[in-house]
C-alpha cells in the first residue's frame, strides 16, 4: 500500500475554477484519478496568462484550457511558440451572455417592446447602436474573458449576426471574477462569461442573461485537456491515465442526481468558492435569466459526455473551426491558418489510442 | 540605458506590505512608482490615464489577462510588464515568458536588483518594438510594393502605355495630388476595375 503510493506519478493540473472545472473536481474528489493510479495536485489559476506561462514552462504538466488556447500557444500567439496538444475535450458549451440592467432598459425602449423573446436576436441591439450614433452618446462596451477564448469569437459572432463589429461596440478583457462588480458599476454593458458568473449577476438582480453560447454555437468545445508536446512524449502513459480519469469523471456527471453532487464539491472554498445556488443551475440545465423571471430550460448548457455521440474527442473538425475563428477574428491569418497543421495541436489519433486499447 | 529620463511605473499589487517596499527599493531613482491596489475593470481606463512607461503586476493577479490583451485586442498601446512572483519556479517560468516584453522579478525587493531587472526589462521592451516596427515596415513596403505594380499593370494594358510610360504618369498624377504613390495606385485601382466592369463591350 505504501510502496503503492509512492510510485503513483505527481501531476500538477492547473485550472481556473469555474463551473466547467467540474470534471477536473469529480475526478480529485470521487477518486478517479486515484483509481488511474495518479496522484494529481489541482492547482487553481487567477488568469489563463498565468496559466499558460506556466504549463509553457513546465511548473504545470497539464491544463484545463479554453478549446483555442493549444492552437494559440502552437502558433506563437500566445507567449512564445509552443508545441501543446489537446488530447481530449472536457466540455461543451456553459457560456452566455449578460447585460446590464440599463442596457435592458434601453433595448426595451429602443425598439418599443415590452418584453424579449430569447434567445435574444442580435438585430436589436443595432438598434441601439444606431441610435447611440445618432445621439451621439457613447459606444457600448462588452466583455470577454480572454482573446483566445470561444468566449470571445461567441460575442463576436453574435454582434456579425447583426452586422455590428469592434468598429460599433467596444470589446476589452476582463477576468471572469471581475464581471459582475465592472456590469454592476457601469464599466461594461455587458459581458460573454461561462458559469457561475451568469448566474450570478442574475441572482444580484444586476443583469439580464440575454442568450447563451449553446444557442450561438450548438454543441461545440469549450474546454480542452491541454500538455505540453515533449510532456505527452516522455509521459504518455501519464497522460493516458489523465484522460481516462477525466472521461470517467466525464461520464459520472451525465447523471442529474451527480451534478448536484458536483455543484456542491464545486461551490467549496478550495474550489469556487461561490454559493450553491449560482452554480447547480446551469449544471442541471436551467439557465437564469433575470430577477422574477422563469429560467430556459437548456438540457445542454453544460456537456461533460453524451451517451450516444464521442464528444470527448479532439478532431479535426473541432480545431479548423476554432482556427477559422481565428482568422474571423483577425487574429491569425488566412495563409497562417492554411500552413498549419490542426492535426498536431487536436489530437483525436491519441485519444482513439487511450480509448479503443482501453475497450480491448 | 543611455538616457536618465523620468518613467512612470504603474504598481499593481493587493500585497501593501510588499508594494510598500518596491516603492522604497525606486527611492531617488528614476523610477515615479503608481500603486493601484485590487483594480477591476477600471484597470483599461487607469493603463489609458497614466500612460505609464512600464507595469508592474504580481504574476497571480488575475488582472494579468487585462495586461495581456494589451498585445491583441485593444487599441492601447503594449508597454512592458515586469512581474511579481514569490514562487522558486521564477526562473524557469523566465525563460519560457515572450522574450523582450515581459520579465518576473522573484518575491524580494532588493533595490538594486529590481532596478537592474526594471531596466533590463525597459531596454529589451524597446528592442522588440524597434524589430517589430521594422518587420512592420518591411510588410508595408512589401505590400505597396504590390500595389503599385497592381496599378502600373492595369494602367499598361487599359491604355496601351509601356511600363515606364505608365510609372511616370502615375508619379506625376501622385505628385499633382500630393498623394503617396501607393494612395494614388489605390485609386487608380478602384477606377480602373470600375471604368473596366461599367463599360459594355
Amino acid at each position: 500500500m505504501t510502496d503503492n503510493y509512492q510510485t503513483k506519478p505527481i501531476v500538477n493540473l492547473g485550472f481556473v475554477p469555474l463551473t466547467d472545472s467540474a470534471p477536473l473536481i469529480v475526478a480529485k474528489e470521487w477518486g478517479f484519478f486515484d483509481d488511474c493510479g495518479l496522484d494529481v495536485r489541482l492547482q487553481a489559476q487567477h488568469s489563463w496568462s498565468t496559466l499558460r506561462d506556466k504549463l509553457h514552462a513546465g511548473v504545470l504538466d497539464a491544463a484545463q484550457m479554453l478549446a483555442p488556447m493549444p492552437i494559440a500557444s502552437s502558433l506563437g500567439l500566445s507567449g512564445p511558440k509552443t508545441a501543446v496538444i489537446a488530447p481530449m475535450v472536457l466540455s461543451l458549451n456553459g457560456n452566455a451572455i449578460t447585460l446590464s440592467n440599463d442596457l435592458y432598459d434601453e433595448i426595451l425602449r429602443t425598439n418599443d417592446v415590452a418584453a424579449l423573446t430569447l434567445p435574444m436576436a442580435s438585430y436589436l441591439l443595432r438598434e441601439v447602436v444606431e441610435q447611440r450614433k445618432t445621439k451621439n452618446r457613447p459606444k457600448l462596451r462588452f466583455a470577454s474573458v480572454f482573446p483566445y477564448s470561444c468566449h470571445h469569437y461567441q460575442l463576436l459572432e453574435w454582434l456579425q449576426s447583426a452586422k455590428l463589429s469592434t468598429d460599433d461596440i467596444d470589446i476589452i478583457v476582463i477576468p471572469p471574477a471581475n464581471m459582475v462588480d465592472s456590469l454592476h458599476c457601469g464599466d461594461i454593458d455587458g459581458y460573454c462569461v461561462g458559469g457561475p458568473w451568469n448566474a450570478k449577476a442574475v441572482r444580484a438582480g444586476f443583469g439580464v442573461t440575454v442568450l447563451t453560447s449553446y444557442d450561438i454555437w450548438r454543441d461545440s468545445a469549450e474546454k480542452v485537456l491541454g500538455v505540453l508536446s515533449n510532456y505527452y512524449d516522455n509521459n504518455t502513459d501519464v497522460v493516458a491515465r489523465l484522460c481516462r480519469a477525466l472521461k470517467s469523471a466525464c461520464e459520472w456527471l451525465e447523471y442529474t442526481p451527480n451534478r448536484f453532487e458536483a455543484a456542491r464539491a464545486l461551490s467549496s472554498y478550495d474550489y469556487l468558492d461561490a454559493p450553491i445556488d449560482v452554480i447547480a443551475p446551469s449544471l442541471i440545465g436551467s439557465c437564469l435569466v433575470k430577477e422574477n423571471l422563469s429560467p430556459r430550460h437548456l438540457p445542454g448548457y453544460n456537456q461533460f459526455f453524451c451517451p450516444y455521440k464521442d464528444i470527448n474527442m479532439p478532431t479535426y473538425a473541432c480545431g479548423e473551426w476554432l482556427l477559422k475563428q481565428m482568422v474571423s477574428a483577425g487574429q491569425v491569418t488566412q495563409k497562417v491558418a492554411d500552413n498549419f497543421s490542426v492535426n498536431d495541436v487536436f489530437r483525436a489519433d491519441v485519444y482513439r489510442q487511450i480509448f479503443e486499447r482501453k475497450s480491448l | 540605458m543611455a538616457n536618465d529620463a523620468k518613467l512612470s511605473i504603474l504598481l499593481i499589487d493587493d500585497n501593501d506590505e510588499r508594494a510598500h517596499a518596491f516603492k522604497s527599493a525606486l527611492q531617488k531613482s528614476r523610477y515615479d512608482v503608481v500603486h493601484l491596489s485590487s483594480p477591476t475593470s477600471g484597470l483599461l481606463r487607469e493603463v489609458d490615464a497614466l500612460q505609464p512607461d512600464i507595469i508592474v503586476i504580481d504574476i497571480e493577479s488575475p488582472s494579468r489577462d487585462v495586461l495581456d490583451s494589451l498585445h491583441t485586442i485593444s487599441n492601447f498601446a503594449p508597454k512592458p510588464v515586469v512581474m511579481f512572483s514569490d514562487e522558486e519556479d521564477t526562473e524557469i517560468i523566465n525563460q519560457s515568458v515572450r522574450s523582450g516584453v515581459t520579465a518576473y522579478i522573484v518575491g524580494d525587493t532588493d533595490p538594486k536588483r529590481v532596478r537592474s531587472i526594471l531596466d533590463a526589462a525597459v531596454a529589451r521592451f524597446d528592442e522588440f518594438q524597434k524589430l517589430r516596427k521594422e518587420l512592420d515596415d518591411t510588410k508595408q513596403a512589401l505590400e505597396a510594393r504590390k500595389i503599385i505594380d497592381q496599378a502600373k499593370r492595369m494602367f499598361m494594358e487599359q491604355r496601351g502605355l509601356d511600363e515606364q510610360q505608365a510609372y511616370a504618369a502615375m508619379r506625376k498624377m501622385a505628385m499633382d495630388a500630393g498623394q503617396k504613390l501607393e494612395d494614388m495606385a489605390r485609386t487608380l485601382i478602384t477606377i480602373l476595375k470600375n471604368l473596366e466592369s461599367g463599360v459594355p463591350k
